[in-house]
């Protein structure tokens, strides 16, 4: 406990430095623009800036990421208020009442409230990823490869599952596109080239970050430019400073929505937007307002952006412990360690356990960025909600496109980024969501590797992969989820719980 | 959406079967012995197998659902849908760039033309007053110079890339 202080000690000096809290004000103030932006993600947001970030010093890179990160899921918060468009998906819940409050004229205390949360939920997931992390690292290394295949699965399964509510399959289906498309290149056992059909540059495999710069790039530009305009909500702005009295009126709701935003960004590929909706369920469920929920309730804004800021910290947890990412934008994280030379995993805390505590520092940093701005800020930013989606559209298609070549400057990337693109529009109007086909594109090679020497070990026995304790708690939970979304099932486990089921919504993608 | 899912299941359940075969076809390299269970198809065949059976799923929830009653008046309003055209409009313009243009022509005038023809051909429908079409025109050039001059310096100059 004191060596962790000590070293995230160390890891807050190491920042104090102008360049970096230059890079801390400049990252985080992006992030929130882009997080405003109908259009732009957190996902894409982060990606583009891996592709300027690159020649950095890995520390710096590193930083400048979460820095957006957390900046974007924040931003987020500012067009749902006053558009009711999400700006990433991770502000859905936060339109439920964040607009029906700017529309009663109150739409500077909303983002007074989304302000507060954010930071709440930042600062709660920051001190929970202290904590667990370690100790989630050290319990990784109990795992082997047929460990690190029910993860992989159940990955796919829970985030197919929590990000497709309505219809768990399309979510699976997402899924293990993106396992099958990870197959493609060269295979890490004996070198060979799977599904390459003779392209030279296929035997590299598809690059990762084109496929989600295209994924939540190109795609989203297609969406909004297929879509009416929008228009700012006609309100009074007034006073953006929060209330000190109503953020302790609602700390109960704020620990709650912490944890719970922790917890879902801790589930592999689930993410901030399941952090809010998750959140806002229970605090809609423990509150004593309940019918103000959806009709502009202070309480059900505060949970929804308590909950997916603090999914930020909470989707690092899997990506420094296990390199499985907790969300979208953690996946471009994790490839973006992977390019800095960071090796994130179960060795961590062995390896390099200054770098964990370097990350809550960084969070740390992101999270003070980001109440400066929400404080002095809200009134200037408010003006980037007026840039003509005509004019912005065409200079992020600009950057989807470069950022996609210069990675390794091929221009084959450009395809992969167009291919992806394409794809991901039409999975989005059919109701697929996106999360599990990153979380696929990721895992791929773990599941591919794990099974193989899985199958080597026991000489083709799959009892093994059954009987070993953490995988007989993997692979039951797994298969808990797949049966709990078959309706009949669903019901007789609603019955058994004693109460009613209920159908949440469904949810898009970091 | 039965209809979408019908013809989506169509899709999943071919590319799962093709994904499985051309798993089947990879070689085992029985020549040099290697272990069986390590061979490049399996994890690529059972992946192509579970998509199979998870659109077979899918079909069948949307033929009970009157999803394959796909009716070819239906492409009508499908095509003359303002949407649709809106993003027929958005799709040439990006592929007819990022596919077309950049490699072809310089980087600066290929980002250049882009810019300037995505901001007029959305700006220009969206009005009919000839004044703000106007002001729209040079909008668009000034913003097309702009973004072009600074997108090339900066990943030129800054970033080092050797531009297409």
């Amino acid at each position: 406990m004191l060596e962790g202080l000590q070293l995230f000690a160390d890891g807050l000096l190491g920042f104090a430095t102008p360049q970096s809290i230059f890079n801390v004000l400049w990252a985080t103030l992006l992030g929130i623009l882009v997080g405003m932006m109908p259009g732009l993600t957190a996902t894409l947001g982060i990606a583009l800036m891996t592709t300027l970030t690159f020649k950095m010093a890995p520390g710096d890179a590193i930083l400048i990421l979460i820095c957006m990160y957390v900046g974007a899921i924040y931003g987020g918060s500012r067009s749902a208020i006053l558009l009711n468009i999400p700006g990433t998906p991770a502000s859905a819940a936060t339109t439920l009442d964040g607009y029906p409050l700017a529309r009663s004229g109150e739409a500077g205390k909303a983002m007074a409230i989304a302000t507060s949360g954010s930071v709440m939920g930042s600062i709660i997931g920051m001190l929970l990823l202290a904590t667990i992390a370690p100790v989630l690292a050290n319990f990784a290394l109990e795992f082997g490869a047929f460990e690190f295949f029910w993860l992989a699965v159940f990955g796919i399964i829970i985030s197919g599952h929590l990000t497709s509510l309505k219809d768990p399959l399309k979510g699976w289906i997402a899924g293990f596109l993106g396992l099958l498309a990870a197959m493609v290149g060269q295979e890490g056992i004996h070198a060979y080239q799977r599904f390459t059909f003779g392209y030279i540059e296929l035997g590299g495999g598809l690059g990762l970050l084109p496929a989600l710069i295209g994924a939540f790039g190109f795609a989203e530009i297609l969406v909004v430019m297929t879509q009416p305009s929008y228009q700012l909500v006609k309100s009074k702005v007034g006073s953006v400073i929060p209330s000190p009295a109503e953020v302790f009126r609602y700390s109960r709701t704020i620990v709650r929505s912490g944890i719970i935003g922790t917890i879902m960004g801790i589930i592999p590929g689930v993410g901030e937007d399941m952090g809010a909706w998750a959140s806002y369920a229970a605090a809609r469920r423990a509150s004593k307002e309940k019918a103000r929920f959806g009709s502009g309730s202070i309480e059900g804004l505060m949970a929804a952006e308590t909950g997916n800021n603090a999914a930020v910290p909470g989707a690092i947890i899997p990506v420094l412990t296990l390199a499985v990412p907790g969300s979208a934008p953690a996946a471009v994280l994790l490839a973006a360690m992977f390019i800095h030379g960071v090796r994130p995993g179960p060795l961590i805390m062995i390896e390099s356990p200054a770098f964990v505590y370097e990350v809550v520092a960084m969070i740390l940093l992101a999270t003070i960025a980001i109440l400066i701005f929400g404080l002095m800020l809200t009134r200037p930013l408010l003006l980037v909600l007026r840039v003509p989606r005509e004019r912005l559209m065409p200079i992020i298609f600009v950057l989807c496109t470069i950022g996609a070549f210069s990675i390794a400057s091929r221009v084959f990337d450009i395809w992969v980024m167009l291919f992806f693109g394409v794809i991901g529009y039409a999975m989005r109007r059919m109701d697929y969501p996106m999360a599990p086909l990153v979380l696929g594109l990721v895992l791929g090679g773990i599941l591919d590797k794990s099974l193989r020497r899985g199958l080597v070990l026991t000489d083709g026995n799959l009892t093994e992969f059954f009987v070993r304790p953490i995988s007989a708690v993997i692979w039951i939970a797994s298969l808990i989820v797949i049966l709990y979304s078959v309706g009949p099932v669903r019901r007789l486990f609603g019955r058994l719980a004693g109460g009613p089921t209920v159908d949440d919504k469904g949810a898009g993608s970091g | 959406m039965a209809k979408a899912d019908f013809v989506t299941s169509i899709v999943v359940i071919l590319l799962g079967l093709g994904a499985l075969v051309q798993s089947l076809r990879m070689p085992r390299f029985e020549h040099l012995q290697v272990d069986p269970y390590t061979v490049p198809g399996i994890v690529p065949a059972i992946l192509g197998a579970v998509l199979s059976v998870m659109g077979a799923i899918l079909l069948v929830r949307s033929i009970l659902r009157g999803g394959w009653q796909i009716k070819a008046t239906g492409f009508g309003g499908l095509i003359f849908n303002p949407a649709t055209g809106r993003l027929a409009v958005g799709l040439a313009l990006t592929l007819g760039y990022a596919a077309g243009l950049v490699g072809r022509l310089p980087y600066w005038l290929a980002t250049a033309v882009f810019v300037f023809l995505f901001v007029t051909v959305y700006e220009w429908s969206a009005t009919d007053n000839s004044r703000r079409r106007v002001m729209s025109l040079a909008t668009a050039l000034v913003l097309a110079a702009v973004v072009a001059v600074v997108v090339t310096m900066v990943f030129q100059l800054v970033f080092l890339v050797r531009l297409p």
